[in-house]
């Protein structure tokens, strides 16, 4: 079942296109990553489903309904949270979870909030006011508000981009947890790609407001016909240098290591070549294509 | 295997109080934590009282035909507070969103634009509520004066007063929306530009012809030319506070469709880029 449907989206500002065009859909308990470069149109895009900023054209149908005529409806089952938007600094941790579970109608709010603030570590800073918190700390204030009300359908735009590896492991476990268990539908960004890789069951690219690929983050990735392999010479260098010079390969030193960037089917050609040049290499390893390496050749538009 | 379903809420335009109380709430947290909003709401109306109070005490030194030149002075300054406590509310804590960037958070939740404008007049009428009959204490202590001297009258001054500050918070705010935080300034001299054709503490008359012209499409004038005659004569003409009504009102629903327009404009540019 799809809980949010795009259809045609586009936002100009001016002569500027944003957003062009995009369609995509999620489904019920799917975590989908909406990726892209700086400017791609991804926060854009997340504003629109949320009502702030309104499309020049497209139509947005979010739990079947269109969202224009149903925001308050709608609105009441979903949640956000972003690291540019902040909640108001002179209140303490627990008045501003009260203040939103009461703006969403939350029923039992006080132990809904006790609950969450346990969850995400805020207990013991619940009496602080929130201008004295850390940023990891922010980040985790910022998501617990995003899980307040129970959202059947909840935006991140960079939601772990303060916290440090131990707790965006395990925020990364209770997104996982509540989408497992609640059936919660998640629009994701980071520009964290090995945090996509694990979470997101589909990912979509934009670049300058398009959509330029749809898949799984490990289909993407598989787009990249590249490797990198890494050779760690302890003699004959030079000699090795040249070879892949002469095969016009393309690769970088760095130190001791060569590393030949080459399509997966001929990395045995590459060894083979090696070999009968009696050049020994004394470790090897081969780097497989990441979705990062997939976000990197977008960003510069070599794909 | 566990089935979950789901069932979205009726679909309802009515306001909701929750939503509104939840608004009230967060600037109920706000100003018991907030030294400079405390500041504003009990320190500064003292302190022009006090001055204001001491400057007309001197003046009836001067004019001993003018008995009641305190009480004109004081009660004007009073109402005026009104205005102004009621527009301060309205812009301010629209500021308050600004600066702390908590805009998107409040409309991205369920609350309706209605709402948040109903929010904004409670927080008002609430902080008026503590304000003013703490002024009204400081100028019994202070000059032994009776703002209840009013009598009846006072009920519908009082009414006149807060609709005039709505609608100039309403279409302030609607300004700081369309421009964001650099027309701040706005928030605390706006009610000023109005000032002086209110005529708080001097009769229209005392207005030079082209300003007598402005202070008859200004409402607070007709309330303060009324509460003169009361002083005075002990009654008013309540034409005065009808004509007053009738402008608040087509005022009010101007600067709240203005307000509503300006939103619906930001609305094209994004909400996340006002500040």
């Amino acid at each position: 079942m799809d809980i949010l449907t795009v259809t045609n989206l586009t936002k100009k500002f001016g002569k500027f296109t944003a957003v062009n065009n995009i369609s995509f859909s999620l489904r019920e308990g799917e975590i989908l990553g909406l990726l892209g470069p700086n400017g791609a149109g991804k926060t854009t895009t997340i504003d629109i489903l949320l009502g702030v900023t309104k499309p020049t054209s497209g139509k947005i149908t979010i739990f079947n309904l269109p969202f224009e005529e149903n925001r308050v409806q709608i609105l009441k089952q979903m949640n956000f949270s972003a690291a540019y938007i902040n909640l108001p600094w002179s209140l303490k941790v627990w008045e501003n979870l009260y203040t939103f579970a009461r703006l969403y109608e939350v029923d039992g709010f006080k132990e809904k909030v006790q609950k969450l603030m346990k969850e995400f570590k805020l207990y013991n800073l619940k009496d602080k006011p929130t201008d004295s918190l850390s940023s990891g700390q922010l980040t985790r204030l910022y998501l617990c508000k995003a899980f307040i009300n129970n959202p059947r359908l909840l935006l991140l735009d960079e939601p772990t981009a303060f916290l440090d590896p131990d707790v965006a492991d395990l925020m990364r476990k209770y997104i996982l947890k509540e989408v497992k268990t609640k059936k919660t539908s998640i629009l994701f960004t980071s520009h964290n790609m090995a945090e996509v890789t694990e979470i997101c069951d589909r990912v979509i690219f934009l670049n300058r407001g398009k959509i330029i690929a749809k898949d799984t983050p490990i289909n993407l990735a598989m787009r990249i016909k590249f490797c990198r392999v890494r050779l760690f010479f302890d003699e004959k260098k030079k000699n090795a240098e040249e070879l892949l010079r002469n095969y016009k390969y393309i690769f970088s030193l760095e130190g001791k290591e060569i590393v030949v960037e080459t399509e997966e089917e001929k990395v045995g050609q590459l060894l083979g070549r090696l070999s009968l040049a009696k050049l020994k290499y004394s470790q090897i390893t081969i780097e497989k294509p990441t979705l990062e390496d997939f976000f990197i050749k977008i960003a510069r538009e070599k794909i | 295997m566990k089935i979950i379903s789901y069932k979205l809420p009726p679909r309802n335009q009515k306001m909701k109080f929750n939503r509104i109380y939840a608004l009230v709430l967060r600037f109920y947290y706000l100003f018991r934590h907030s030294w400079d909003r405390i500041g504003d709401a009990f320190y500064w109306p003292t302190i022009d009282l006090m001055i204001w109070g001491l400057t007309s005490t001197f003046f009836k030194s001067f004019a001993p035909n003018a008995p009641q030149i305190i009480l004109i002075v004081l009660s004007g300054h009073m109402f005026w507070l009104i205005v102004w406590r009621a527009q301060y509310e309205i812009t301010v804590n629209l500021l308050e969103e600004l600066w702390n960037r908590n805009m998107i958070n409040i409309f991205v939740s369920p609350i309706k634009f209605s709402e948040w404008v109903t929010s904004f007049i409670i927080v008002g009428l609430s902080k008026a509520a503590m304000s003013f009959p703490f002024a009204m204490l400081v100028v019994y202590l202070a000059y032994k004066i009776e703002i209840l001297f009013f009598s009846w009258y006072f009920v519908p001054i009082i009414l006149l007063m807060f609709m005039t500050g709505w609608w100039v918070g309403f279409f302030v705010s609607g300004l700081i929306l369309r421009f964001g935080t650099k027309v701040q300034t706005l928030a605390w001299t706006f009610a000023w530009l109005i000032g002086p054709f209110a005529a708080i503490y001097y009769p229209v008359s005392t207005l030079p012809g082209w300003a007598q012209t402005i202070a008859l499409f200004v409402p607070a004038s007709y309330v303060f030319e009324g509460a003169r005659e009361i002083i005075y004569n002990g009654y008013t003409d309540p034409t005065k506070f009808y004509i007053s009504f009738s402008i608040n009102l087509v005022y009010l629903i101007l600067s709240i469709a203005f307000l509503y327009s300006s939103f619906k404009k930001v609305l094209e540019k994004g909400l996340v880029k006002v500040y």
